[in-house]
């Protein structure tokens, strides 16, 4: 009895202390310009007369191999969603309850609408038209091309309908007809520590596939589909408009999406699946939940061909692997699948658990701007119905955006402002999965004869844009689209790989494993990477950072020059008949380095003589040139920087080697391709014309 | 069948009579090319020579050396040695008119043409030839654009299908139909160029008109011809290609020339047989036929009258009949 009373005691107390230091602290903090004092929502205030259980965020763990929640779950989505096929339009309904845990009390929420970036006068097609863009160039203007998201009504619970508070604000560029982004002021803050509820009526038209959403032909990808809330973050709301560069940026939470699709689509989505109900009206409606994820992106085509048998036994617990593919691609179901099984292994072996217990991975539809896409548990690859075995796009694509799940999906860095984070470790990561997997020198291409590999891909994309932009810019700052590509993806992977000859390639793996398990599920942002390297390496790396990172310099060295003559040449010129290659005769060799980019580091160099003696020397690189002197027997017959081949961010490898005597080998090789298709060329001409 | 087994083992034996003008067209086709290709050649000298990177071209042939040659600035603009390419080409194109009329005309000789007979040919054909090949050029430009604007709108609209593999089908059907319909136009002007050659027509229009009845006229069997020629072709450079790969090690640059040259070569015989054919042809369906004109008997109690046979530029004249007094 006296149990009883004490069980009913405790937890009534505790909840009357807790509501009085939530209210204190609102009202002790200073409320915003303009707001009311700031109210903590009850449960039963809310328009739906919740309970205070349900008001919170669920703390399920329905879609993760995890007893608990793995994140601090801000939001919890709950749509109800209907598509219309034969017009691309999806009409819902969403309930979004904001924890807020900002420790200050907000007044005002800002709102991601990012279907409006697809209208010709919003910043999104601007920056296209003006810098490029990944897949469209916008050179006319069509009709399909048109992408929209209205709030058709939001209603505060205990505030009321505030739709006519709405205004879209341009935080980035003042660019008035962007409507990316759409503000809320509220009539009373929320205060710390409390919930507050949305109900939002919204309407979209998707448009023909760009940047990775809409349809195309029967196909639709749903990415980006919904109004989301900004984050909170250092202290102030991070919610940017929609640029032709940037991704996404979101908080963790619960979603629990309903969609209503026509009978006959076939459906993927992010997280796992628990309902299905076919409707009277030719349509059905599937159920899905996601737990600790900041994103919900699905698809519908009602021809994939699904594959979903495939279980991957992670270090939390299996792992569904379902694939979706295109009829046409069918025959290579088996190489998504073993990518997807291969890359999973290795990261979970490499930088810790996937704890999510489905993956789905989505062949888009042929034509479509959708492959090669991230989204929590959800990924679109790339491929074509012909595909030659040598050529590795598809496990390229799929190990790339397997690996966001870790850096864009886990960790989820801010992706407008530290793109390098998500889409720059992404690549380094892939390199070393990939070489892993398909070999160093192959990874990308092994095809007739000719071989590239993906470390070669991602220095080829960064010096293509080698000094214009700094790693640390913003996504939107960039100077054009090919210097954001060649940044953030190129140089990362090329400076993370060059670390590894810093610090040691051990060491550089037990760092990234250190920073993906203290900051999943964290929003890190770029000093909490860097300070985990220095941390685990225990060096000072500011002076490569500052450089590398944060700086634009450019790492070019040169073996300038080479040289060897007799030492005693006036004598040898005397003697007659003396032999001129004598093995006795004694040369002053010479060699010159040059470092002729801004970027200082310090750099081996390997002399080869023509006795076979190899000699090699270190060059802190600090002044612009050094040169190195031997007397030997012997003629210096090369020399090469970087003799292990441990820096992958010069400019220019051509340079880094010279050899004293010239070998036209390899420029006879190409020549002769080239003469052959210059004939051949020459011979199909004068076979059609004459 | 026949038939087309004689035009072309007839082309077949005209080709292999007169082995040394492939000979010829090959060396030009060469040395052209080796000049076209010295541009190019002395570019990636300047980058490759001296450094150890340009190794991973030799064993092996790893593309990352290869785009990064191209991106040197020292390498310079790739229009450059394109240009001088396209130059050269062009050249060789100029070349073939040329000395095509010497060709056509060896081919129908029974006797080893001399080499002054086909520079002769050669010379006096010249302005013919481009003519012809201005109307050729309208022809098949005409043709083309028709038929590569129709398959562009087809694959399009295929394009639109949710059946993938829809717009590759129709692309390689079009192809194959606009393969098939220049290759008619090819016979047409074959038949035009043996005909202004070897009926000394100087009226090129005439030549285009008895080539175009004629390749109607022989249609099926030339078609037939010219098509099994292409598909021989088409094995010579797979063929090539392949051994090139397989049996020609990553660093061997001579023996990769070799092969090289030896499809080249190889590549320019079935253009020569189909040309070997349309000679053929035009030798046993073109040729104006004349009727070695029977003497006439005199009446015994009328006077006898000479008849003179009609003169033909390729029947020697025919002695009169003997009078009978």
């Amino acid at each position: 009895m006296k149990m009883r009373w004490l069980i009913v005691f405790f937890p009534v107390v505790s909840v009357i202390v807790i509501s009085l230091l939530v209210r204190e602290h609102a009202v002790n903090a200073a409320p915003p310009q303009g707001a009311a004092a700031p109210v903590a929502m009850s449960p039963k205030e809310s328009a739906s007369g919740k309970s205070p259980e349900e008001a919170a965020i669920p703390d399920t763990t329905l879609a993760i191999n995890s007893s608990t929640p793995m994140s601090q779950r801000v939001v919890h989505y709950e749509i109800d969603a209907h598509y219309d096929a034969a017009k691309h339009i999806v009409d819902g309904s969403e309930v979004l309850t904001y924890h807020n845990l900002t420790g200050q009390p907000l007044d005002h929420f800002p709102f991601h609408l990012y279907q409006n970036a697809f209208h010709p006068k919003a910043t999104w097609v601007r920056e296209a038209k003006l810098y490029g863009s990944r897949d469209t160039t916008y050179d006319k203007w069509e009709d399909k091309e048109y992408g929209s998201e209205e709030i058709k009504s939001i209603e505060v619970v205990g505030q009321g309908d505030l739709t006519s508070n709405l205004q879209f604000i341009q935080p980035d560029d003042g660019n008035k007809d962007d409507k990316t982004v759409v503000d809320l002021p509220l009539l009373k803050p929320i205060a710390p520590g409390a919930y507050v509820q949305f109900k939002i009526a919204f309407h979209e038209q998707l448009p023909e596939t760009q940047a990775r959403s809409g349809w195309k032909r029967d196909f639709v990808l749903g990415g980006q589909w919904f109004p989301k809330v900004g984050v909170w973050w250092h202290g102030a709301w991070n919610c940017h408009q929609y640029h032709a560069t940037t991704e996404f940026f979101a908080d963790f939470g619960v979603y629990d999406v309903k969609l209503t699709v026509p009978e006959f689509e076939v459906v993927g989505a992010s997280g796992v699946k628990i309902g299905e109900v076919n409707n009277s009206d030719q349509t059905k409606t599937l159920t899905y939940h996601g737990d600790d994820i900041h994103d919900f992106a699905w698809t519908a085509s009602p021809r994939y061909k699904v594959k979903d048998d495939g279980v991957f036994q992670g270090q939390m617990g299996p792992v569904r692997m379902i694939i979706l593919m295109q009829p046409a691609h069918w025959s290579q179901v088996g190489r998504h699948e073993k990518i997807l099984r291969e890359s999973l292994d290795h990261f979970e072996r490499w930088y810790g658990p996937y704890p999510y217990k489905t993956i789905t991975l989505v062949d888009p539809e042929p034509g479509s701007a959708a492959g090669g896409m991230e989204y929590p548990t959800f990924i679109t690859g790339d491929s074509n119905w012909f595909m030659p075995g040598g050529l590795h796009l598809p496990e390229l694509v799929v190990e790339h955006e397997f690996g966001h799940q870790y850096w864009y999906g886990m960790v989820a860095t801010n992706e407008f402002e530290d793109a390098w984070m998500d889409e720059g470790i992404n690549s380094y990561t892939e390199v070393k999965v990939l070489d892993s997997i398909l070999g160093e020198k192959t990874s990308v291409l092994n095809l007739a004869g000719a071989t590239l590999g993906d470390r070669e891909v991602q220095r080829l994309g960064y010096t293509s844009a080698a000094d214009l932009d700094s790693i640390a810019e913003k996504a939107y700052d960039y100077y054009n689209y090919n210097s954001y590509g060649g940044i953030t993806y190129g140089k990362t992977a090329s400076v993370l790989l060059t670390l590894e000859g810093v610090i040691g390639q051990e060491t550089m793996a037990r760092a990234m494993r250190a920073y993906f398990m203290r900051y999943r599920f964290t929003h890190p942002a770029k000093e909490d990477f860097l300070r985990t390297i220095e941390e685990v390496s225990g060096k000072d790396l500011r002076w490569y950072f500052n450089q590398a990172i944060y700086g634009t310099q450019v790492y070019d060295y040169e073996v300038i020059k080479l040289d060897s003559f007799p030492v005693n040449w006036y004598e040898d010129e005397k003697k007659a008949g003396k032999k001129k290659d004598d093995k006795s005769t004694v040369y002053q060799s010479t060699v010159w380095l040059h470092r002729k980019g801004d970027f200082v580091m310090p750099v081996e160099v390997q002399m080869i003589f023509d006795n076979g003696e190899k000699v090699r020397e270190h060059w802190d690189g600090q002044s612009r040139w050094t040169k190195f002197t031997y007397e030997k027997k012997a003629k210096v017959e090369s020399a090469e920087l970087d003799p292990d081949h441990t820096v992958h961010i010069d400019r220019n490898d051509f340079n880094d080697s010279q050899t004293a005597e010239p070998n036209g080998k390899p420029a006879r090789k190409v020549s002769n391709y080239w003469l052959f298709l210059t004939q051949w060329m020459a011979q199909f001409v004068a076979w059609w014309a004459v | 069948m026949i038939e087309n087994r004689g035009l072309l083992s007839s082309g077949w034996a005209m080709v292999t009579h007169n082995k040394r003008y492939i000979f010829w067209f090959w060396l030009l086709n060469m040395t052209l090319a080796e000049f076209g290709t010295a541009a190019f050649r002395n570019q990636a000298h300047a980058v490759l020579d001296q450094s150890l990177y340009s190794d991973k071209l030799v064993h092996g042939f790893n593309l990352s050396v290869l785009i990064e040659m191209f991106a040197r600035p020292e390498f310079g603009p790739t229009k450059a040695p394109t240009m001088a390419t396209v130059y050269f080409i062009t050249l060789f194109f100029m070349a073939t008119a040329l000395f095509l009329p010497g060709v056509f005309q060896g081919y129908a000789s029974n006797y080893r043409l001399p080499r002054d007979e086909f520079f002769r040919t050669c010379g006096r054909n010249l302005w013919r030839f481009i003519r012809l090949l201005i109307v050729a050029g309208i022809v098949m430009g005409i043709v083309c654009g028709i038929l590569f604007g129709i398959q562009g709108a087809l694959t399009k609209k295929a394009g639109d299908s949710t059946n993938e593999l829809l717009s590759f089908e129709v692309q390689m059907i079009t192809l194959t139909i606009i393969f098939l319909v220049m290759t008619v136009v090819r016979v047409w002007f074959d038949l035009a160029e043996v005909d202004v050659v070897l009926s000394d027509q100087n009226a090129v229009r005439r030549s285009i008109a008895a080539g175009f009845r004629n390749a109607f006229a022989g249609l099926g069997r030339l078609l037939a011809d010219y098509v099994l020629i292409t598909i021989v072709a088409a094995f010579i450079l797979i063929g090539g290609l392949w051994a090139w790969m397989r049996l020609v090690p990553a660093s061997g640059v001579w023996g990769a020339f070799c092969v090289g040259q030896l499809t080249l070569l190889l590549l320019l015989i079935p253009r020569f047989w189909q040309r070997g054919v349309a000679v053929a042809y035009y030798q046993q369906r073109m040729l104006v036929p004349v009727v070695r004109p029977e003497p006439i008997m005199p009446e015994p109690v009328v006077a006898a009258v000479v008849v003179e046979p009609s003169p033909s530029p390729m029947i020697p004249n025919i002695p009169p009949a003997p009078q009978e007094s």
